[in-house]
């Protein structure tokens, strides 16, 4: 599966570099997120629930590591996923760059392979869930630098 | 393949059945024909911790024709649909997508309310009761609520029901003398859930002039959605196939941005959608001309 696609958020690249790079913002964004640590340089592993609709149980151990790095414009996500009911596995490559001073596009594109039960039984709705999860999570990120952006503002 | 470990309870009463939901809360997970959450189940990928089973409760079975418009219990069984004289004739749309859902053997034992509840993106029945502008009829511990249709489906296997609400019923508007309608899918076999579908509703005046469409599309966003840009090309014409075609291109332009997956790309699915919508809508309208 390819997920690609552009968003825009509403703050400088440099925090929104930090931002995506945070382990805790991560773990508040992505949706099902249960635990996210760091564990050594630019690698976290943690504990995801996926739920949709009739899937409640769908628990997975998540591994992401950072590579390719080029403060503060590119990155590549490495995603390692295992659960009882599946496995994911794929690279997700992020570019950001500056649209003004005070806004920030990123481009993403990803290739993940998704196998195991969720996939012979869901493969018709892996599209449609990898969608409402990102959205999710952009729109929680964008939220995530709304309050940075308005709380740098207030402090002199 | 065998479930997780669960509780049962069957009531035999609604009032028992809302009394053991909202006593459970999110554990819980009403059971009615069962076709999507015993699979689900038996993978593994469902694990209610509860399980409270609608089958033994009595009157929620039911297709009633009122002078308002049809009305059909959560219960009812998709092949009771199939088989009605009265759904046939007070709402031919259903019985015309019918055929397209699932098999015999899942029609048996699935539900009005089951299919609904599910809210498969690509199930017939949502798109159907969209076009058809129903309501339903949600009852909790806390009283009785009518959701619109168009209100009640909101994401990829996301309703309006609230934890500890029953989909009761259906209502289905009494249908105009001047309505007629027309359904179409494209699955990769029988039975399949649809690459694509269509279930248009389409009203005209005495003189052949469209005065309202209704068409939702199913197996193309999240949810079942309408087609605003092809029922405002319909709207005040004469449904000409050369304005139905166009009304139909634009519609799949416009109204729809559908994902890709193994069984079809995004830019076929639009084209489905752009060829499914024309040849329902005139199926809609040479139905109408019969009439």
């Amino acid at each position: 599966m390819n997920i690609d696609g552009t968003f825009t958020f509403p703050g400088p690249r440099h925090l929104v570099w930090d931002l995506l790079q945070d382990p805790q913002v991560l773990a508040r964004a992505l949706p099902g997120t249960e635990r996210l640590t760091s564990d050594g340089p630019d690698k976290f592993t943690g504990v995801m629930k996926v739920s949709v609709g009739p899937v409640t149980a769908a628990s997975f151990d998540v591994s992401v590591t950072l590579a390719d790095k080029r403060q503060p414009e590119h990155f590549v996500m490495r995603i390692q996923g295992r659960g009882r009911v599946g496995h994911v596995r794929g690279d997700a490559t992020v570019d950001l760059a500056e649209e003004g001073a005070d806004a920030t596009l990123m481009r993403y594109s990803s290739q993940i392979q998704v196998g195991g039960t969720i996939a012979a039984v869901g493969q018709r709705l892996l599209d449609s869930v990898a969608h409402s999860m990102l959205k999710q999570a952009f729109d929680a990120l964008e939220r995530e630098v709304h309050s940075k952006v308005s709380t740098g503002r207030s402090t002199p | 393949v065998k479930p997780a470990p669960f509780e049962y309870y069957s009531p035999e009463s609604l009032e028992e059945a809302l009394a053991l939901l909202e006593q459970h809360g999110p554990a819980a997970k009403p059971l009615a024909g069962g076709q999507s959450l015993i699979p689900a189940m038996n993978f593994r990928l469902a694990q209610p911790a509860v399980l409270v089973d609608l089958n033994r409760i009595p009157g929620l079975a039911y297709i009633s024709p009122m002078e308002e418009g049809l009305r059909i219990g959560g219960m009812t069984r998709l092949r009771a649909l199939e088989r009605s004289a009265e759904v046939r004739r007070f709402a031919p749309l259903v019985f015309d997508a019918m055929p397209f859902v699932a098999h015999l053997a899942i029609r048996t034992r699935g539900t009005v309310g089951g299919s609904l509840a599910h809210a498969d993106p690509a199930a017939e029945l949502p798109a159907v009761t969209l076009a058809l502008n129903a309501s339903f009829v949600l009852v909790s511990r806390a009283g009785t609520r009518s959701v619109n249709a168009s209100d009640f489906f909101v994401g990829l296997f996301t309703t309006a029901l609230e934890p500890g609400e029953l989909l009761v019923g259906i209502d289905v508007p009494a249908r105009s003398e001047r309505s007629a309608f027309g359904f179409e899918e494209v699955s990769r076999r029988h039975g399949d859930f649809a690459l694509a579908g269509v279930a248009a509703s389409v009203t005209g005046d005495s003189r052949g002039i469209c005065t309202a469409a209704r068409v939702a599309l199913f197996g193309l966003a999240d949810r079942p959605v309408l087609a605003p840009t092809l029922s405002a090309g319909l709207l005040g014409a004469r449904a000409t196939p050369e304005i139905i075609r166009d009304a139909a291109e634009a519609a799949s332009r416009a109204d729809i941005d559908p994902t890709s997956d193994i069984h079809a790309s995004s830019d076929y699915r639009r084209h489905l959608a752009a060829v499914l919508m024309r040849r329902a809508v005139a199926r809609a309208c040479s139905n109408l001309e019969a009439a």
